[in-house]
């Protein structure tokens, strides 16, 4: 019952966490991605292009971009519109305009790994083998949102080849930031020249990201209560994979996620057959003809 | 502000229809569909496949195959376990045990026509194409379109365990065979003689006996026009004498490879179709 009264306030006061409650407006854009997916970087980086007068910092990013996951309704309701949305959840049909980012799960799991070791919600003696089971069986913290080919699949399913749909490689952005901030910014129609473009790449670095977290890491929602041995931002690199996950790991996600994982661009290491045949998505046989 | 302290109020009674916050438990069953695509016939069968005893019936089939969105959270959280749950919702994660109820979209277009007008929502007489292009674009669904739906649910859960896949179609052919795989799904022993009782009390015309005397009682129908019913022709491939070649194409065009693997297109998707993930992954044009 006391929950229930507290459910009840945090709903009249507004201060409940939107997640999937949240009210959606027509002139809404949603940066989505699975978490672990450098979707921090891209709220920076798209903050930057949007707000250019005052650096972006984690002390003021959730009032520009803010998160569905940590944000209320009532501040949610403040934010200026139109609004900027990060967003995890799988297909939501309501969301009118999607950014999603995408990045190879076999260096997203070593990035979740980390961070759950950081937020206490594993010991730091867990077997990294048994977290990819988890990762690949939908047993992470993140499961309300699905398990990260769901959560792919059924955003890519749903809205590929829609004018209010992009999808990012997270590898993409490392490799030429410029190239795919140009792509962003003309999805959104943001008018912008190279310079912006630059400024807001330089203002979103992985070094000054890092300084920020440094000095911000108490002020923000996502890190303020947790242990600061671990940084938030990684390593910030793409194939990581390759040196620190044991080749049954990385045969264990390929073979959940080949199909999707190879349509992606992502190319399979352990599996030379294309999709793999115990892949146990996406393994759609014409049901029959009729 | 009133509407919110109502809509409270409700919630600490646990009077509220919980909907997408439903507290799931990890036995739960939910027969998922897009509206119009037979979910209402299947609610019967496994009703009176869960029910042996008397049959189902318009005024208790809410109570035995529930909707989190009609039923109240008290309702819910005191039925008994498994319980099995009938939704309209595009992919949920949290679903774990599935039944996925498909129909050829041109027939369910055909359906949401007639049901739009039975409810009031389109005058009788609104042009077909018209409705058509809406359906196809899938703006008028709170529950996205009709491929968006249906391919979210097949792209995540198809060919994994605990995902029963149904064709409307199929089943108009034999209920029996696809009842038989909702048994093994919900773990009841299924003899055949028990299916057969279950065929035989979902009968479109047992059903159309009892929508005559409880469509006055029933949340789907109490406010909606009783001059058309319900439960209405129960019949596949409707769609080749309403639709014009036209309206057909618009949705052959916009969900063609997700018919193909679903065997509702025999012939190769037209040339202008959309690509869809699914011929990416390869899966469509094998």
């Amino acid at each position: 019952m006391m929950y229930g009264i507290k459910v009840v306030l945090g709903y009249l006061l507004g201060t409940d966490i939107a997640d999937r409650n949240l009210a959606v407006y027509p002139d809404d854009t949603f940066i989505v991605s699975y978490p672990r997916s450098g979707n921090t970087w891209t709220r920076f980086l798209l903050a930057n292009l949007l707000f250019p007068g005052a650096p972006v910092t984690f002390a003021n990013i959730e009032r520009l971009i803010p998160d569905t996951s940590s944000q209320s309704n009532r501040a949610l309701k403040r934010t200026p519109r139109p609004r900027f949305i990060k967003s995890h959840q799988y297909f939501d049909p309501r969301y009118p305009r999607v950014l999603y980012v995408v990045r190879d799960p076999r260096d997203l799991v070593l990035s979740y790994y980390d961070f759950q070791r950081k937020y206490r919600q594993i010991a730091d003696d867990y077997p990294l083998a048994t977290y990819v089971d988890d990762f690949v069986e939908g047993r992470l913290i993140s499961a309300d949102w699905g398990t990260w080919g769901e959560n792919v699949a059924s955003w890519i399913s749903t809205r590929q080849h829609r004018t209010d749909f992009l999808l990012v490689r997270y590898e993409d952005m490392k490799k030429d930031t410029e190239r795919e901030l140009q792509r962003i910014a003309a999805f959104l129609h943001l008018k912008t020249d190279s310079d912006r473009l630059r400024q807001a790449i330089a203002a979103s670095s992985p070094e000054r990201m890092r300084e920020f977290e440094q000095a911000q890491s108490r002020q923000w929602v996502a890190t303020k209560k947790h242990r600061r041995d671990i940084p938030f931002v990684g390593p910030a690199q793409s194939g990581r994979w390759h040196s620190e996950l044991p080749d049954s790991l990385v045969a264990k996600i390929e073979s959940t996620w080949g199909s999707l994982m190879s349509s992606l661009g992502y190319p399979l290491q352990t599996l030379h057959t294309n999709p793999p045949a115990d892949s146990g998505m996406a393994q759609l046989q014409p049901l029959r003809n009729s | 502000m009133l509407r919110k302290l109502t809509h409270g109020i409700k919630y600490l009674l646990e009077r509220d229809a919980p909907g997408r916050s439903l507290f799931i438990y990890v036995d739960d069953v939910f027969i998922v569909s897009y509206p119009k695509s037979g979910n209402t016939w299947v609610r019967f069968l496994i009703a009176n496949l869960l029910h042996s005893e008397d049959p189902v019936t318009f005024l208790n089939i809410e109570q035995i195959v529930p909707d989190p969105d009609l039923q109240s959270r008290r309702f819910l959280k005191h039925c008994r376990h498994p319980r099995v749950m009938k939704s309209h919702h595009p992919f949920d994660p949290r679903y774990k045990r599935v039944v996925c109820l498909v129909r050829d979209p041109r027939d369910v277009a055909v359906s949401q026509y007639h049901f739009q007008i039975k409810r009031g929502v389109l005058q009788t007489g609104h042009p077909v194409e018209d409705f058509v292009r809406d359906f196809v674009a899938g703006t008028v669904s709170p529950y996205g379109s009709w491929g968006q739906n249906v391919g979210s649910w097949l792209i995540a859960r198809h060919k994994t365990p605990d995902f029963v896949l149904l064709r409307y179609e199929d089943l108009m052919r034999d209920a029996v065979e696809g009842l038989a795989q909702v048994a093994s799904l919900l773990n009841i022993p299924a003899d055949r003689s028990r299916l057969e009782k279950a065929v035989q009390f979902s009968s479109a015309d047992r059903m159309r006996a009892m929508e005559k005397e409880q469509a006055g009682q029933w949340a789907s129908t109490r406010e909606t026009r009783k001059d058309i019913p319900f439960i209405r022709a129960a019949q596949s491939g409707e769609w080749k004498v309403t639709l014009s070649p036209n309206a057909a194409a618009l949705i052959e065009r916009a969900w063609g490879g997700l018919m193909r693997v679903l065997g509702y297109l025999s012939e190769p998707a037209p040339a202008d179709a959309h690509q869809t993930i699914l011929d990416l992954l390869g899966i469509a044009s094998r």
